[in-house]
């Protein structure tokens, strides 16, 4: 299976990879974007199964990332972990067409209980 | 001159109508006290001060598009929540994350940051290792992201008070005997977060 990390920060492109294996998925490939625009780059090269995306980046944030990738064909799980979890992002992701939400700080417990729909 | 305590004062941004704010008569300009665990960001002359013990504050501007705040954080001990090592750093980046974000919110962008960091003393009566850990992370999170970072004062055995200016980049520190009050703020602190669970909440669209 492939994941796709999205996020600006690489300590926490780092944090979300090591949940992921606290989490139980270890048979899985993981590759890395560290904003929207690289993210639709990877999307095209790497495929993946399930994309896991910050919010707040520069260049291109999460909601134009997932705009453009649907816009591009992809319609496989797209989940936001995101700092800030306001009703209205929530209504924005789900508009959007995302799958999830995480609200950092997350845990390896949090993770399971929504990816394991996905990754179980 | 208006009195001090009949002033109005502006709103803050959004977000942060919880942060104590109150009306400076030295420095002519609204203060906001930042208390363990809260950040706060303006775009206005606003003064922001703390009171560190082993706790880190990061104080942090985009001096172009005159957008900056403070956050005043510690990190929980390692292994207090679900024996998972890293819980520590899940915090600590959170907190650092929170405030970031909040800058470029408002108008900040992240290539223009100026980045000053202050705290991580040991102080007696909370354990030597806590302040030296939390000055570790604060320094590891800004060369790992690649922040530069324009000024600290870090570690010690004192306490600091610090008064930051985020309109100019001007800060004021005094170091201070690490009294009983400051221990027992740090010890407050690391109790709330042993005690809360350390995790956000999911949510599935379906």
């Amino acid at each position: 299976m492939n994941v796709l990390i999205v996020d600006d920060s690489r300590a926490m492109r780092m944090i979300v990879k090591k949940t992921l294996r606290d989490a139980g998925y270890d048979d899985i490939d993981i590759e890395e974007a560290e904003d929207g625009a690289k993210g639709v780059e990877k999307v095209r090269e790497f495929n993946p199964d399930i994309i896991l995306s910050d919010w707040n980046m520069p260049n291109m944030n999460g909601p134009e990332f997932l705009k453009a990738i649907k816009d591009e064909g992809y319609d496989k799980p797209f989940g936001f972990v995101t700092t800030e979890a306001t009703s209205e992002m929530r209504a924005i992701a789900d508009e959007a067409g995302a799958d999830f939400l995480i609200a950092k700080p997350f845990t390896a417990d949090s993770f399971a209980e929504v990816l394991d729909k996905y990754m179980g | 001159m208006p009195l001090h305590g009949h002033r109005k004062l502006p709103p803050p941004l959004p977000g942060f109508e919880n942060v104590h704010r109150y009306w400076n008569g030295e420095y002519q300009a609204v203060m906001a006290k930042i208390k363990p665990g809260e950040y706060y960001v303006t775009r206005s002359d606003d003064v922001l001060t703390t009171v560190l013990g082993s706790c880190v504050a990061a104080c942090i501007r985009d001096p172009e598009r005159g957008v900056g705040g403070m956050n005043h954080f510690m990190l929980p001990l390692k292994g207090a929540h679900h024996g998972v090592v890293d819980d520590a750093l899940r915090y600590g980046n959170f907190a650092m994350e929170h405030l970031i974000n909040d800058i470029v919110k408002y108008g900040g962008r992240k290539q223009n940051l100026e980045i000053k960091v202050f705290g991580g003393a040991n102080i007696g009566g909370i354990g030597q290792d806590v302040g030296r850990t939390n000055a570790e992370f604060v320094c590891h999170y800004l060369a790992s992201e690649g922040y530069r970072v324009a000024g600290k004062d870090l570690g010690g055995m004192w306490a600091r008070k610090i008064i930051y200016f985020p309109e100019t980049g001007r800060l004021l520190l005094k170091k201070l005997e690490a009294g009983s009050d400051v221990a027992s703020q740090d010890r407050s602190m690391l109790d709330t977060l042993t005690s809360k669970p350390l995790r956000g909440d999911v949510e599935l669209f379906v």
